[in-house]
């Protein structure tokens, strides 16, 4: 009787012994999870290095089974997911899902830098932006988006522009790096620090309906620079802001980004180090462009580099390190009417014809019902025609 | 011998020429660099990528240079600018 009793308190004091370690761990999760929320790093420091892991546990087994299944990922992929460490840099169209992807497959440290906050107009594609976080730095929204989703993924904010001063010392912490700026300067920068410091460079870009995709510095294949040896110049750039972009087009394009990292981080390696990835969401086509090795005359990968160090990439491009401010050509005072001066010239009756030479789109967005519209591009394009023929 | 080749235009080439392909009749030994000059002339708005543009004949990269192309009819030729956004 004595003997029952005695191994039925045993079976339930191991019960509550199991019990008192899952609230431990749960508790231990949870501060580790609200202590890498606040701290947003606005520089660069020395991470300690990735805790290594050789193993996996069963509750990694548990959450990770659909893709252990894959025999293209297997054990041995997952463990070296769990010990790489990835830098997103922008946390945007491409940034958002990238880092969800690299997330939810259990990657072991994500490096998410940005330096902009958290607007309206970027929620219709920055997917892991929401209306509670406007206002917040991107970096710190997205890792707490991060955090929510695997909170064993040690998720690195940096709220900071990365610059020729700090990008090495970054770059160097991370085994791959993901480019999905909204820039050309950041691009070059990005491409030539990974070239110093000898990093895959996993980059993509959308803008409108379509989107590209190459994987850099990788295996003999080319750099940024091999293909695009000069920048272009700063008024033939569109970006998002001015240009538009549907959202779900860099969606597709981070998620083809969040793909390679994933084969190269497991070692299965990449399939675009040597092709350049085009996708026209029109046309709803994928086309994909053969491209040549590693040139030997390239001015930072080449035989004989001439870019030994990081430069002033704004001024090499001529254009600032943003998708938001550029560079207008206004004219002069005399030649422009302000809206004060306009509405005088309409509550006076002035006779006047009032050209309306935006886009058709912008048109539809709002226009002065006084105007007349002439889209000067169309015009422009018809004029063009015509002095050929 | 002249041959009909299918120009793709992407990006920006397909904003600066208002088209997104067009076929047009070269000689079927045209260098890349005589083949870009034909295209700037029919269209001199694409001069401001000459520096960007990767050029892809029948879906592998040509750098702008003296060699011949040797194009078949029916080839597909395309401008690719580099997209920058994200």
């Amino acid at each position: 009787m004595m003997d029952d009793e005695i191994a039925i308190l045993k079976t339930k004091l191991l019960e509550k012994e199991g019990e008192l370690a899952d609230l431990k761990r749960k508790l231990d999760q949870m501060e580790k999870g609200n202590s890498r929320l606040t701290v947003l790093h606005e520089s660069v420091t020395d991470l300690p290095p990735l805790k290594s892991h050789t193993t996996l546990s069963n509750e990694d087994i548990m959450r990770y089974s659909r893709q252990l299944l894959l025999p293209e990922l297997g054990v041995q992929g997952q463990v070296s997911l769990s010990n790489k460490s990835v830098l997103v840099v922008g946390c945007g169209g491409l940034g958002c899902p990238l880092a969800q992807y690299l997330a939810a497959a259990g990657i072991g440290r994500l490096g998410l830098l940005d330096y902009d906050v958290v607007e309206l107009s970027n929620l219709h594609r920055q997917v892991l932006h929401t209306e509670l976080t406007l206002g917040q730095p991107k970096a710190l929204s997205a890792a707490g988006a991060i955090s929510r989703l695997n909170s064993a993924i040690h998720c690195v904010p940096y709220h900071l522009q990365l610059s020729r001063e700090n990008a090495i010392q970054l770059i160097q912490q991370y085994d791959i790096v993901a480019d999905c700026s909204d820039n050309v300067p950041t691009r070059y920068l990005v491409n030539d620090a990974c070239v110093l410091t000898g990093k895959p460079l996993v980059s993509a870009s959308a803008l409108r309906m379509e989107g590209q995709l190459t994987v850099y510095n990788y295996r003999g294949g080319p750099c940024y620079r091999c293909l695009y040896p000069s920048p272009p110049p700063a008024d033939t750039v569109t970006n998002c802001s001015d240009g538009g972009v549907l959202g779900v087009v860099p969606g597709i394009m981070g998620c083809l980004q969040a793909l390679e990292v994933l084969k190269i981080a497991s070692g299965q390696g990449s399939s675009f180090e040597k092709q350049l990835l085009m996708f026209d969401g029109q046309e709803g086509r994928f086309r994909s462009i053969r491209l040549r090795a590693k040139q030997a005359g390239c001015a930072v990968c080449g035989e004989t580099p001439t870019v030994t160090k990081l430069q002033d990439y704004e001024r090499f491009c001529g254009s600032a390190a943003t998708d938001k401010c550029r560079r207008l050509n206004l004219l002069t005072k005399e030649q422009r009417v302000s809206v004060q001066e306009y509405k005088e010239i309409l509550d006076s009756s002035t006779p006047h014809l009032l050209l309306d030479v935006r886009p058709k789109v912008e048109v539809d967005i709002c226009c002065l019902k006084t105007s007349i519209t002439f889209h000067l591009l169309v015009w422009r394009r018809r004029n063009l025609n015509r002095s050929r023929c | 011998m002249n041959t009909e080749v299918s120009i793709l235009y992407f990006a920006k080439s397909a904003e600066l020429t208002g088209l997104k392909s067009e076929i047009i009749t070269v000689s079927s030994n045209v260098t890349s660099e005589q083949l870009w000059q034909h295209l700037e002339e029919k269209h001199p708005r694409l001069t401001v990528i000459r520096d960007q543009v990767v050029l892809a004949v029948r879906q592998e990269y040509v750098p702008l240079s003296g060699q011949p192309l040797t194009l078949r009819e029916g080839d597909e030729v395309a401008v690719i600018p580099p997209l920058s956004g994200g």
